[in-house]
């Protein structure tokens, strides 16, 4: 490889395409872990809160052991390990086609790679997000639920009504943060053969020794997609404070 | 049939249970790979990797943290550009990028290990780098103004008022970079690295019956380095609070 083909001619459009298909697929799997990683990790921390010492110690160690190993060995222990502990008859049923209809919408069903890849990110994922949930639900500080009591409201509308709004608004910075996380470790993912961004650029690369423009292409998405994170958790910050000095006005 | 089958069980005994006597005589060759006949390996090699790469985040960190705090207007937003360029990528395309461009870029060999280690530290002093900033911002501008007024330059202020004190709040910080460190350094896997996913990988692919095993195995070494850490940690961070 000479220093010409570093920056050489840029890349033939096919190949250009070859990574737009692989940021589809990363988006793709990332948007699915986000949401299940989010309803699970709220799920969490809810028991982790619960009271019962049983359920509490049992969402800390899942907690501890998930946020301790590294997620390129959970996914191997996933892709290698889970066929043999699930039953030939699962695991036909795992790779032979279904469709799916969503409202009328028929969805292709997606490879094993791709299950597996959806279920370490989100298994992985979600030991990160409970921490940042619970952290908000602490943050509300007690005088609040207190005086709801006060004004004789009943737990499930003081949690929903009063609680709850306000653990979102101290957890979701942290929670963009770990969405951002999530579309980055999505490429771990291309180790057990998803082709997602990463996986395709490796791809191109070694299709046509143009090293440097298959690598900037896909660190150019990353950088896209983490700035949409980014841009979305500005504006949301700018509204809190647009309604902060509006109500700062009226008072 | 929990542990203690015969190593030349055949592979259908498996499906009963977990057999752990494969993790037994592979034992040595994961926790440090060919090691003295041939190259440090396994476990013992995540260490060194996690280790090299920390202190050299750290260094990195310190410094760009530094200049995060000297720096002010154009070249202060620039820095932040720059880090926050390292954070936005994943580790995976930063190994890419020294792995298969540091060799073109400055004409040599570079080993696998030496490109992962870049990358390593690369990604975490852009990290550490922030939270020097923050831990030099917290401290509380009169201690500025009492130092510039004793007559010292802002760089003696930094160096013997505020350093002391921020360093302190910091080395927690610094601690998690590592385990951090330590779960991506399983990255090295994908240029050929024989750390412990490696060799764990290439065990699994000369055995193929019992991969699960395995897994659980080596999570198993990673979970108790990276909580060792982590218990160090909070207990560094409650003794200093």
């Amino acid at each position: 490889m000479t220093v010409t083909s570093l920056f050489g001619e840029p890349l033939a459009t096919q190949y250009v395409l070859w990574l737009v298909d692989g940021l589809d697929m990363t988006v793709r799997v990332s948007l699915a872990v986000a949401v299940a990683s989010t309803l699970l990790g709220f799920l969490l921390a809810l028991l982790r809160i619960s009271g019962v010492r049983v359920v509490t110690l049992l969402v800390a160690t899942y907690v501890a052991l998930f946020r301790n190993t590294p997620l390129l060995v959970q996914l191997f222990f996933w892709y290698f390990g889970l066929p043999g502990l699930l039953s030939d008859d699962a695991m036909l049923w795992l790779n032979s086609p279904h469709v799916l209809s969503v409202g009328g919408v028929e969805l292709s069903w997606p490879s094993f790679e791709c299950l597996v890849a959806t279920l370490g990110l989100t298994a992985y994922s979600t030991a990160f997000v409970v921490e940042e949930i619970r952290a908000g639900l602490r943050g509300v500080p007690d005088h609040q639920r207190l005086s709801a009591e006060a004004l004789g409201m009943q737990p499930w509308p003081i949690f929903r009504y009063v609680v709850l709004p306000q653990a979102l608004r101290i957890a979701l910075p942290p929670l963009l943060g770990q969405y951002m996380n999530i579309v980055k470790n999505s490429s771990l993912a291309m180790a057990i053969g998803l082709v997602e961004l990463s996986y395709a650029s490796r791809q191109v690369e070694s299709e046509t020794f143009k090293t440097f423009q298959a690598f900037a292409i896909a660190t150019l998405f990353y950088i896209l997609v983490i700035a949409v994170i980014e841009a979305v958790g500005q504006c949301w910050a700018w509204q809190q404070r647009a309604k902060a000095r509006a109500m700062g006005k009226t008072a | 049939m929990l542990g203690l089958a015969a190593a030349g069980e055949s592979p259908g005994d498996g499906e009963d249970g977990m057999n752990f006597q494969i993790i037994v005589d592979n034992l040595p060759y994961l926790l440090w790979g060919a090691f003295p006949e041939g190259p440090l390996g396994g476990a013992a090699l995540t260490l060194v990797l996690s280790v090299v790469s920390s202190v050299a985040a750290g260094a990195l960190g310190l410094l760009l943290g530094i200049a995060l705090a000297l720096a002010t207007g154009n070249v202060h937003r620039l820095l932040v550009l720059v880090l926050g360029f390292f954070r936005a990528i994943p580790v995976l395309m930063l190994i890419f990028w020294t792995y298969f461009l540091l060799p073109v870029a400055l004409g040599i060999d570079v080993p696998g290990l030496l490109s992962v280690a870049c990358a390593l530290s690369l990604i975490g002093g852009a990290y550490l780098a922030h939270a020097v900033y923050a831990g030099i911002a917290g401290i509380r501008r009169a201690q500025w103004d009492a130092g510039l007024a004793l007559g010292l330059s802002r760089v003696q202020v930094l160096r013997y008022i505020i350093l002391p004190q921020s360093l302190r709040m910091m080395l927690p910080s610094f601690i998690n970079q590592w385990v951090s460190l330590i779960k991506d350094s399983s990255l090295a896997y994908i240029v050929g690295v024989p750390e412990l996913s490696f060799v764990a990988a290439q065990v699994n692919s000369r055995l193929m019956i019992y991969p699960a095993e395995i897994f659980l195995f080596v999570g198993a070494i990673y979970f108790v380095i990276c909580s060792a850490l982590d218990v160090l940690a909070s207990l560094v961070s409650r003794r200093l609070a």
